[in-house]
C-alpha cells in the first residue's frame, strides 16, 4: 500500500486520497484501513478527497463500506473535501451516501469526529438524525 | 454600396424589433418603396411595355430580398433578445445569500425545471465551499407548485449539498404543497420549517448561538 498513505493522528487515521483512484487501489485502501482500524484502536476514520476529481460508482461505494465497517469496528468515518462537481456527480449516480459522515474540511471533520466520539449516545450523530 | 443598404436595414429592423413591432410591420418598411418606385419608371420608360416589365421585375426581385433580409434580421434580433432575458432570468433567478458566518440561504423563486436546478445546485454548492457554511436554508416560499419532479431536484440538492458537508433546512412550504407532497407519498429527508425566521434560529441553535434581547438599560 505504498500509493495513500494512512495517517495516525491521536486516535484518529487519516487518509488523504491524493491519486486516481481505479479499482483495485480501492480495494487495497479498504483492507489496509480495517486492519489498522484495529491494529492502531482508532476511534474515528477521516478519507480526504479534496484532491480527487473523478469518482465513479464503484469508489462512491467504497466509501460507503469503509464507512459501514469502520461502524462495526466502532470507528467514526468522516468524508472530507469534496468537490461540488464530485458531489453532483455522485447524486445523479444515486449514491448519495447516506450511512456517511461528511464535513467541508479536515478542521471541520475532526471536530465532527471528536463530537461523535464524545458523545457516544448521540452515536449516529447530527447527520442522520 | 449594398453593404451600407443592408447596415441601414439591419439597424431600422433591430430598433423596430426592440420597440416589439411585427414583422411585418417592419418588412412592408422596405415593400412600400415599391410603389414610389414604379411610378417613377413609368414616368421615365414611358410607353415601351416590354422594358417597363423588365425593370420592375429587376426591381420587385431586388426589394423581395431586401425585404426578406429585413425579416431576417428581425428575427435573428428578436431571439437574441430571449436568449439574453433567459439568460439573466436564470442568474437573477439563483442568488445564493450569506447571512450569518457559517449560514447560507437559497431564496427560491419560481418553477424549478432541471436546468434551473442545475445552476441552483452548482452555485449553492459552491458558496458552500467559498464561505465555509456548514448550512443551507432553502426558501421555497417563492416556489408555486411542486410535483414529483420538482421535489427529485430538491432532494438531489440537499443530497449533494450533505455530500459536501453541509446541512440543508427547507422552509416556506405552503399548505397546498405540503398536501401535494404528502399525497405523492414523497420523502423530502429534510428538517422543514414555517418560515424563513424559524428556519434562521435552528440554524443559529446548531452553530451554538444564542441571540437575547438587549435589557432596558443599555
Amino acid at each position: 500500500m505504498a500509493e495513500i498513505p494512512v495517517l495516525k493522528i491521536g486516535d484518529c487515521l487519516l487518509v488523504s486520497i491524493q491519486v486516481d483512484m481505479h479499482d483495485r487501489l480501492a480495494m487495497e485502501l479498504q483492507d489496509e484501513l480495517t486492519n489498522r482500524i484495529v491494529a492502531d484502536r482508532a476511534r474515528g476514520v477521516m478519507i480526504d478527497i479534496s484532491a480527487l476529481e473523478i469518482v465513479d460508482s464503484f469508489i462512491g461505494r467504497m466509501l460507503n463500506n469503509i464507512a459501514a465497517m469502520s461502524r462495526v469496528l466502532d470507528a467514526v468515518t468522516v468524508v472530507v473535501g469534496m468537490r461540488p462537481a464530485v458531489a453532483i456527480t455522485l447524486v445523479e449516480l444515486g449514491l448519495s451516501l447516506t450511512g456517511v459522515r461528511t464535513a467541508l474540511n479536515v478542521d471541520k471533520g475532526l471536530a465532527l469526529i471528536r463530537e461523535a466520539i464524545d458523545d457516544p449516545g448521540g452515536a449516529l450523530g447530527r447527520r442522520e438524525r | 454600396m449594398w453593404a451600407e443598404t443592408r447596415a441601414a436595414i439591419e439597424e431600422v429592423s433591430r430598433s423596430r424589433a426592440a420597440r416589439g413591432l411585427t414583422p411585418s410591420e417592419t418588412a412592408t418598411f422596405v415593400f412600400s418603396l415599391k410603389e414610389p418606385l414604379f411610378d417613377l419608371m413609368r414616368q421615365k420608360v414611358g410607353k415601351d411595355a416590354d422594358r417597363l416589365a423588365e425593370e420592375i421585375w429587376t426591381a420587385t426581385m431586388l426589394l423581395d430580398k431586401l425585404g426578406l433580409f429585413t425579416a431576417e434580421v428581425f428575427q435573428k434580433s428578436r431571439e437574441e433578445i430571449i436568449a439574453r432575458q433567459q439568460r439573466e432570468l436564470l442568474e437573477l433567478s439563483t442568488p445564493v445569500v450569506r447571512l450569518w458566518e457559517g449560514v447560507l440561504a437559497l431564496p427560491l423563486i419560481g418553477t424549478l425545471d432541471s436546468e434551473r436546478t442545475q445552476t441552483v445546485m452548482e452555485s449553492l454548492l459552491e458558496e458552500i465551499v467559498n464561505s465555509g457554511a456548514e448550512i443551507a436554508i432553502i426558501d421555497i416560499t417563492g416556489v408555486p407548485t411542486v410535483d414529483t419532479l420538482v421535489a427529485q431536484h430538491l432532494i438531489k440538492t440537499v443530497a449533494a449539498a450533505r455530500l459536501m458537508g453541509a446541512d440543508c433546512i427547507i422552509n416556506g412550504i405552503r399548505p397546498q404543497i405540503a398536501q401535494t407532497i404528502v399525497h405523492l407519498g414523497l420523502e423530502l429527508g429534510v428538517v422543514s420549517k414555517g418560515t424563513m425566521a424559524d428556519a434562521f434560529a435552528l440554524a443559529l441553535r446548531r452553530l451554538g448561538k444564542t441571540v437575547v434581547d438587549r435589557s432596558p438599560e443599555c
